[in-house]
């Protein structure tokens, strides 16, 4: 058949495209799949991750809203309880704060408040971190409030193939999952992402480089600064072992334990600022477990505890040198 | 009867001496309904006044009684079908009972013992009950209306015939859930009903100050939807304007706000103490001349439909259908404290297998 033949086809991707896809599979697979958000329908979303969804499936299944984040969110959760599968858009993870309630207080509890008789399967995307010059309102890492709040997954991918996969388990996930999509590299990274369906698993971490000196651990667009480290840390001689966890809630405990027990020196490395982050549990988790591989301190790499500022976001930003200061300083310790 | 949105006073079927001021063919109603309904009130008082003393007795930790808005729950409830959904908030049991749940499973809820629908695992403001699409509560003010509002949204995406109802209070109105949950269910046409138990008071504040409209119900004008002011302590006058929204709504015209002017007996919580803020005599007032159990019981006195001897049988019949059900509620064990990990996610994460472990080792099973 032709449609096999396309299925084989690989393509060098966008993350843009390789959403857009996942979307688009999804909702031709299972028609409880719908999507609703600011600006979805004809404008394709800002990002244009759901351009020409509204033409294929209609108005009943690509709802454009009102401008309010917590009937997004609410409504996604009324949605869910009653059967659809929604998939909500929340056009800049920096304003999800007005929905917050609904999905802290109500999708994150819904199943263990009715003892198992009500589900949240839903799916909230957005847009998350920096690097586009978005300021203080477009740019920030607010993953820890999620991970803190039992009942609710996150998902930070770092490429558009995971992305296509960790979008479509989430979408079949019987649980409420936030989804961070790294803007900065939503057209900046392709690979090649198939045509056909597939799933990557939520809660499981993939090395991306393999090294033998050093771990850094880490997610979502700072993959590529850990990249970069990495080849400058390569003229050292030091090798660096890259995992991405691409699930943050439940995160991939066994992959961290195995990484650590290769090299005895782990960096953590995330976009958020340091205090109260997610890098704190990774290093707190390693240090309950896995003490005894350590041959030197744990080391967080993360944004300053400032707002995010406009101006000065490369002064903010963690960057390669700064994983490098960390790197050294675990390793020659 | 004709029913008219943005009434300057609540629409009224009866006197507060039980006597109709409209026509009541116009609600065809039949004679055993009216039973039916008379019996709901006072099956809902019965089973909140038992509930009221499980907590004075220490053996519940939590109440909020809807003793004097009986009347707005049981007529709203009544128009719904089996397959239609609510959402309640902390003081909406009367209602919960004439969807479907069990006195004995609402016992059980506020005992938190295991055949409570929720497992014990909320204060007592209200078990979900899937089978019966009630959605339980948390006790977060005003947040079921925009979940509700996503559940008329799906009904009407999947083109059934079933409507959401969403109970919510006075201070509610003031949270912006409301608003957004009114403004998006008017976009859509969405099937639903918001339904504002008006009791006057959110806790101690009074709705002068949370609120600077005369009414609740005129609200509604601002979402292009229709708003209806009812005397919520006169129970046919809330099933006919309940009833009129519901069908509305199951014939695809829209949503509607229904503003039950009602009020409270008891305190906000049994952890309130409503002497701080009642102004002396009006509670009395109330309960004297307004409630809505005698109202509806002198209606059917008039009508050559009661007497002394039914209402001591039936509350007989009732009080022993309660003491049935309470026992059954504590035969009920505790749920056990192995399952306290269940159901935050589908199946436990990695992690909580851990903790499982931890607990475990902790009770020693």
């Amino acid at each position: 058949m032709a449609t096999a033949e396309v299925t084989k086809t690989q393509t060098q991707s966008t993350m843009v495209q390789a959403l857009r896809s996942a979307l688009l599979e999804e909702m031709e697979r299972d028609e409880n799949v719908v999507l609703l958000g600011e600006d979805i329908g004809p404008r394709g979303g800002v990002f244009l991750i759901t351009e020409g969804l509204i033409d294929r499936f209609g108005k009943d299944r690509v709802i454009d809203t009102p401008l309010a984040e917590a009937g997004i969110i609410g409504a996604a959760v009324g949605m869910a309880c009653y059967g659809l599968r929604p998939v909500a858009e929340i056009q800049f993870i920096d304003f999800i704060f007005p929905g917050f309630d609904l999905l802290v207080s109500e999708a994150a509890k819904m199943r263990y408040r009715s003892a198992g008789q009500f589900a949240c399967p839903m799916v909230v995307r957005s847009p998350y971190g920096g690097g586009v010059r978005g300021g203080g309102y477009h740019s920030q890492s607010p993953e820890a409030y999620f991970v803190a709040t039992p009942g609710l997954k996150v998902v930070a991918p770092s490429n558009p193939y995971d992305a296509k996969g960790l979008l479509i388990a989430s979408i079949r996930d019987n649980d409420p999952v936030v989804f961070m999509e790294p803007k900065k590299i939503y057209r900046a990274v392709k690979n090649e992402v198939p045509a056909g369906t597939y799933e990557i698993p939520i809660g499981k971490a993939a090395i991306t480089r393999e090294g033998k000196h050093v771990s850094v651990i880490t997610y979502g667009a700072m993959v590529h600064v850990a990249l970069e480290a990495a080849e400058i840390m390569q003229k050292e001689r030091v090798e660096v072992e890259i995992l991405d966890l691409r699930t943050l809630q439940p995160y991939d405990s066994e992959a961290i334990l195995e990484t650590v027990g290769k090299t005895g020196h782990v960096v953590v490395l995330q976009e958020a600022p340091r205090i109260g982050g997610f890098a704190g549990e990774i290093a707190a988790f390693i240090a309950e477990e896995a003490i005894g591989y350590l041959e030197g301190p744990i080391v967080r790499v993360a944004g300053w505890d400032t707002p995010f500022p406009y101006a000065l976001e490369k002064a903010y930003m963690p960057n390669a040198q700064r994983v490098c200061r960390a790197i050294k300083k675990s390793i020659n310790f | 009867m004709e029913i008219k949105p943005f009434t300057g006073q609540p629409i009224s079927v009866l006197a507060y001496d039980g006597s109709p001021v409209t026509n009541l063919d116009s609600l065809g109603i039949s004679k055993d309904e009216y039973l039916s309904i008379y019996r709901w009130l006072v099956l809902a008082r019965a089973v909140d006044d038992r509930g009221y003393i499980l907590v004075r007795q220490g053996r519940a930790g939590f109440y909020a009684q809807i003793a004097g808005q009986e009347a707005s729950q049981i007529g709203s409830a009544l128009p719904l079908t089996k397959d239609d959904w609510l959402y309640g908030d902390h003081r909406s049991q009367g209602s919960m009972l004439v969807k479907g749940l069990r006195a004995a499973e609402w016992f059980a809820h506020v005992l938190g013992r295991s055949l409570d629908p929720s497992q014990g695992r909320l204060m007592p403001h209200g078990p979900g009950r899937n089978d019966l699409h009630i959605v339980p509560p948390s006790s977060t003010v005003g947040n079921q209306i925009t979940e509700a509002v996503g559940t008329a949204m799906a009904q009407r995406i999947k083109k059934r015939k079933e409507i959401t109802i969403v109970y919510f209070g006075d201070g509610a109105t003031s949270e912006g859930d409301f608003h957004v949950g009114m403004n998006f269910a008017a976009v859509y046409g969405s099937p639903c009903i918001f339904f504002c138990q008006n009791n006057q008071y959110a806790i101690s504040v009074r709705l002068q100050e949370q609120t600077h409209t005369k009414t609740i119900a005129e609200k509604a004008k601002a979402y292009g939807m229709d708003g209806f002011l009812v005397d919520g302590n006169d129970v046919l006058a809330v099933y006919a304007v309940s009833k009129h929204c519901a069908d509305k709504a199951r014939s695809g015209n829209g949503p509607s706000l229904i503003e039950a002017y009602t009020y409270r007996y008891g305190p906000h919580s049994s952890a309130d103490d409503d002497t701080r803020y009642r102004p002396k005599g009006e509670l009395e007032m109330w309960r004297n001349e307004r409630d809505p159990v005698v109202r509806f019981r002198r209606f059917l006195e008039k009508q050559k439909l009661w007497n002394d001897d039914k209402e001591q049988k039936l509350l007989a019949e009732v009080k022993a259908e309660l003491a049935v059900a309470l026992e059954e509620a504590e035969k009920s064990p505790v749920p056990e404290p192995m399952t306290v990990l269940d159901h935050t996610y589908e199946k436990l994460t990695p992690h909580l297998e851990w903790e499982r472990k931890e607990l475990a080792a902790e009770l020693g099973v």
